[in-house]
């Protein structure tokens, strides 16, 4: 544990100090009209908490990635900033009788996931704990799995939430680490067999079933709980992350074919079962067959894309809120691309995005320069989990695909959420640093 | 007169935060950019090979712990001078196990050594593949097959 620099680290989150503040003055100024910038102690907070990350990394000893916590602070800046404009009694946490509004319970959070992340990055430095009891990890999260399933609380037609006292989380952001954990670990393990071994039935080339089953069964039971507790967004997500595993593992087209044929049946059963998956998919088709019912909060997304523009409407100065309630109720958390999108405009939406593909990019690296098959195999699954599920609520936002409600990981509000893009952004920090100690120890590296 | 002033100042305010926001991708790309220069120098001047063995635990010090030893396509393990991965253990046959790299995957073979290969704990009966990250068991001698 020898302290470390991390200068690039450090230089890519100088500009947050600038910007989050700057966020906070134009929303204050513009919601108030008078040339006072507001209070700054939430903005001063998101920084610090940020920096006192890049300091706990640094006292680590931690050589991983220098801009994989930037790019999601990055992120997270401009939800953070998005958040602190809306009305803050809308959503929020009521802690042990101390009332805090959506910013100050969500800077709560940052502060929790970059603790979280410190630790895992710390703590996961030694691959073994994850590959070894795989297993262990799968049957921790069924478990979790089971008791959401039997003791969850139902909101909006799917039972997502697990409650402990007064703090609710959703498991399935936990799940989905898991998942790709045990993936990760089984493919590795099992790579070379399913790559090269084939059984062939006439002409037709079939993979091999015997190594696949254990994996496959497990992840089906997954699909089958989070489907029947209509968590279709959770579904997709997962399905993608196994396909993409799958075939980062083997190489091979046909696993992804038929994943895909399993998904479009997948989803045409999903249509015909239940009420409220017709509803998203009439939607998706047509927003305007009901605009002020069922189609509502897409209609009022679509108009907010419209309103933003090229350079947005301004912080504070678009939504136009009715007798202070928004015109998308779920906008701090599923709609929160089309808020950021409407005040920020096309520039502002497309710079999100180019944040997002950077955090992705040096995911992908961090797999890539991996020196064996399970950490390669975990960086792509929780990179690609990252990046899909920014990908499809984006898309739901944008009316591109049935809008699914799942987070935009860093932006939404919520604690779940945020924690575990965070613990991503651990594991993956904790897998580039065992390649760098890797390239040290040849004479390679620095 | 002053709303026309807060306007304006808003306007320049707003684009300020857009230009902060496109520096920072600005200075993203530019490490991006730099970074994968350097990656294909680094590539250019290693041509990294197909593996390397490295070398988790060795009593003897022959070959020396944390070392990481190149592969060829066809290596023969043991305690035989002229072996390409030599091993000084006394639980090491002359002949010990042969690595072999054959289309996409590594196997490993167990010569009929005394002592036995093992690969993650397991004694190896036949051929094996082995995938990056697996631990190999020679002797006393436990090696590690990496990228």
């Amino acid at each position: 544990m020898r302290a470390v620099r991390r200068p690039v680290e450090l230089q890519m989150l100088l500009p947050l100090a600038l910007l989050v503040p700057l966020g906070f003055a134009v929303t204050h100024i513009a919601e108030t009209g008078t040339l006072d910038p507001g209070p700054m102690g939430l903005a001063i907070g998101f920084v610090a908490v940020m920096f006192g990350g890049h300091l706990a990394l640094r006292l680590a000893g931690n050589r991983g990635d220098q801009l994989l916590l930037p790019a999601a602070a990055a992120i997270g800046a401009v939800g953070f900033v998005m958040l602190n404009r809306l009305p803050q009694s809308q959503l929020g946490m009521d802690l042990f009788g101390v009332e805090m509004g959506m910013a100050t319970t969500q800077l709560l959070w940052f502060a929790v996931g970059i603790t979280a992340m410190v630790a895992v990055a710390v703590l996961f430095r030694d691959d073994g704990i994850l590959r070894h009891y795989k297993y262990t990890w799968a049957l921790g999260g069924g478990l979790l799995l089971l008791l959401t399933f039997l003791f969850g609380r139902e909101v909006n037609g799917a039972r997502l939430w697990l409650y402990l006292g007064p703090i609710g989380f959703q498991p399935g952001e936990a799940i989905k680490i898991v998942l790709v954990v045990f993936i990760a670990g089984y493919l590795a393990e099992k790579r070379a067999l399913l790559a090269g071994a084939t059984t062939r039935v006439g002409p037709i080339r079939i993979p091999p079933l015997p190594y696949l089953l254990p994996m496959l069964a497990i992840f089906v039971m997954v699909m089958l709980v989070v489907v029947i507790s209509r968590d279709l967004g959770t579904a997709l997500l997962f399905l993608g992350i196994f396909l993409t595993m799958l075939f980062v593992a083997t190489g091979r087209r046909s696993y992804v074919l038929m994943g895909i044929l399993l998904f479009v049946g997948g989803a045409f059963v999903a249509y015909q079962l239940f009420g409220h998956v017709r509803v998203r998919v009439d939607n998706w088709i047509d927003p305007f067959v009901d605009p002020s019912g069922t189609g509502y909060q897409t209609v009022q997304a679509l108009y907010a894309f419209g309103r933003g523009g090229l350079f947005g409407e301004g912080l504070g100065q678009g939504l136009p809120s009715i007798s202070g309630r928004l015109p998308i109720p779920a906008l701090p958390t599923d709609f929160i691309f089309a808020g950021i999108a409407e005040e920020l405009g096309l520039l502002g939406a497309t710079a999100l995005l180019g944040l997002a593909l950077v955090l992705v990019f040096r995911g992908l690296r961090t797999a890539m320069l991996a020196r064996d098959d399970f950490s390669s195999m975990l960086a792509v699954g929780l990179t690609v989990s990252l990046g899909l599920q920014t990908l499809i609520i984006v898309a739901g936002n944008l009316k591109l695909v049935p809008l699914t409600g799942i987070t935009f990981p860093f932006v939404s509000y919520g604690g779940s959420s945020l924690l575990a893009s965070f613990v991503i952004v651990g594991l993956l920090l904790a897998v580039s640093h065992r390649t760098a100690l890797d390239a040290v120890a040849e004479g390679r590296g620095p | 007169m002053t709303g026309e002033i807060l306007r304006i100042l808003l306007l320049v305010m707003q684009l300020g935060f857009l230009a902060v926001l496109y520096l920072l991708l600005f200075g993203f790309a530019r490490s991006l950019l730099r970074d994968l220069r350097s990656a294909e120098m680094t590539q250019e001047a290693s041509q990294s090979g197909i593996g390397r063995l490295a070398v988790v635990e060795s009593p003897n010090d022959e070959p020396a712990a944390g070392h990481s030893i190149a592969l060829g396509p066809i290596n023969s393990i043991g305690r035989n001078v002229n072996s390409t991965v030599y091993v000084e253990d006394d639980f090491v046959s002359g002949s010990h196990a042969m690595l072999t790299f054959r289309g996409r995957s590594w196997y490993i073979e167990d010569l009929g050594s005394t002592n036995g290969t093992y690969v993650n704990g397991h004694r190896v009966e036949r051929p094996v593949a082995l995938s990056f990250g697996d631990e190999l068991m020679i002797g006393r001698v436990r090696m590690r097959l990496e990228r």
